[in-house]
């Protein structure tokens, strides 16, 4: 009787000091509520968001380009590729991006590149959300503009002219790009091509008037 | 107050703390896992689910220790105190199930029913959580990046349905959604055929919570030297519990209904010891 309540104490200790331990000491909580609860896979909803692939000026809730995507945008248009662990959309789309731009990297890395496309230079950044730092995975809702705040997600960043000023136009796309006709890998590739190519031509419209530039 | 009505009380209070996280109303989303079976993915969930953290600890061949203890230490912690307990005072899909409890109970009077409820291997099948636990939550997630979020009822049931209703024409369903539909629909005619059917056999989170049974400080107890077994505890056990001959199961919910039911109150909550 008195062993087993000693297991009992002990069982008790152990797991209420990890416990504590882990909050205090690790950055798991956070962690789980920017990585599981606040971006959902949009996989794991079984959903694909019906969204429009337009450039728009407006970021979700107006709020200011991040800085890194400011200094990338002097090189040409940003692709900004967010990730996560267990999402199955999120396999889906990696080897497809990995073919698009010639390039290879881990699902678990964080991965910038200054990608070579059509004599122009597009900026490349994967963000697995779960293996990423603050500034990279803070900048998923600013671009989050039909506020899905699901993953995988796509942004492409470019250049656009608004009442005589040149600004950063960006698009977001969601999912596995079903919703726009997308059903094989392929279609996926041609669709994302042709996105690039349009978000290229607009940037060297503009970029001549891009203070960053 | 009658220890059924606590235990309602405390579902209801459960069911709302839950569901804090509807953006603005009040807005709450916690870095916290739900010590039962919830998805993050309903629109108002103020944490995350267990299970889908299990799952990224090990996705792809890959292993992150912080998100596969922090679950296991929330349930640990809560499964040392009250074994399962957490299943019937706290779950909201056992508070779901208490509803469905009523129609499974009725059912449970075919002769049909009552023969397979007492088919030998019934016992056995009890164990699929406990395989569904390990090989869709942990070994398809390690191996080949299938999860059992794809195709999860309960995530169907409170994620993927709230989300169409709250933002009509903005999604369309995806490849796992046919599959995961066919399984809500089974989990819905498990539920109404057979009480807690879903925590029988199938809740990986109840199959993590149940081996705290063993070494819980709060369990039932039952006096077996005054027993007469009359079995009304163990007709009224939601689990389907042997009970006047159950010592720490693994399946008790520790819902008291037994308690309750026992007409020489002989059946008591014990806080600690064998």
């Amino acid at each position: 009787m008195k062993k087993f309540i000693v297991v009992q104490v002990c069982a008790f200790v152990l797991v209420s000091g990890l416990l504590g331990g882990m909050f205090a000491f690790t950055p798991v909580y956070d962690e789980v509520r920017s990585g599981i609860v606040l971006v959902l896979c949009l996989s794991c909803l079984k959903l694909e968001p019906k969204t429009i692939a337009d450039f728009t000026f407006e970021t979700a809730d107006n709020q200011p380009h991040p800085e890194f995507v400011l200094e990338n945008l002097s090189y040409g248009p940003v692709f900004l590729h967010y990730s996560g662990d267990a999402c199955a959309g999120c396999d889906v789309m990696y080897p497809v991006i990995l073919d698009l731009f010639f390039i290879n990297f881990g699902k678990q890395d964080m991965f910038h590149s200054l990608v070579p496309v059509e004599n122009s230079t597009v900026a490349y950044i994967y963000v697995n959300i779960h293996h990423t730092i603050d500034e990279l995975r803070d900048a998923q809702p600013i671009y989050d503009k039909d506020h899905i705040g699901g993953i995988p997600m796509f942004t492409i960043v470019t250049l656009g002219y608004d009442n005589g000023i040149v600004k950063p136009n960006y698009t977001t796309l969601y999912g596995t790009l079903t919703t726009y006709g997308c059903d094989t890998d392929l279609q996926r590739l041609v669709f994302l091509q042709q996105l690039i190519r349009e978000s290229i031509d607009m940037y060297n419209e503009n970029k001549a008037g891009y203070p960053h530039h | 107050m009658k220890l059924q009505i606590k235990r309602l009380i405390s579902q209801i209070i459960l069911f709302f703390s839950a569901n804090l996280g509807y953006p603005g109303y009040p807005g709450l989303k916690t870095g916290f896992c739900f010590p039962f079976f919830y998805c993050q993915a309903c629109p108002a969930a103020t944490s995350a689910c267990p299970i889908r953290s299990l799952e990224q600890s090990v996705s792809h061949e890959s292993f992150t220790w912080k998100l596969l203890l922090f679950p296991l230490l929330i349930l640990g912690f809560l499964g040392v105190l009250t074994g399962r307990a957490v299943c019937s005072w706290a779950c909201p899909i056992g508070f779901l199930q208490r509803g469905t409890g009523r129609v499974a109970r009725k059912v449970k009077k075919f002769p049909l029913a009552r023969k397979l409820g007492t088919y030998k291997a019934e016992k056995y099948f009890r164990f699929t959580k406990y395989v569904l636990l390990i090989s869709l939550v942990f070994v398809t997630s390690y191996l080949i990046g299938f999860i059992f979020t794809d195709i999860c009822p309960v995530g169907f049931l409170t994620g993927t349905i709230p989300v169409l209703i709250l933002n009509p024409g903005k999604f369309v369903p995806n490849y796992f959604f046919p599959v995961a539909l066919v399984i809500f629909v089974l989990f819905i005619v498990l539920i109404f055929l057979i009480e807690r059917g879903w925590c029988r056999y199938f809740c990986p989170v109840g199959a993590l919570l149940g081996p705290f049974n063993k070494i819980s400080f709060l369990h039932i107890s039952v006096d077996t030297k005054e027993c007469v077994h009359c079995n009304v505890c163990s007709y009224e056990c939601p689990m389907g519990i042997d009970v006047p001959n159950m010592h720490r199961d693994p399946e008790c919910i520790l819902c008291g209904k037994c308690v309750t039911a026992c007409p020489n109150d002989l059946i008591t909550f014990e806080r600690s010891g064998r």
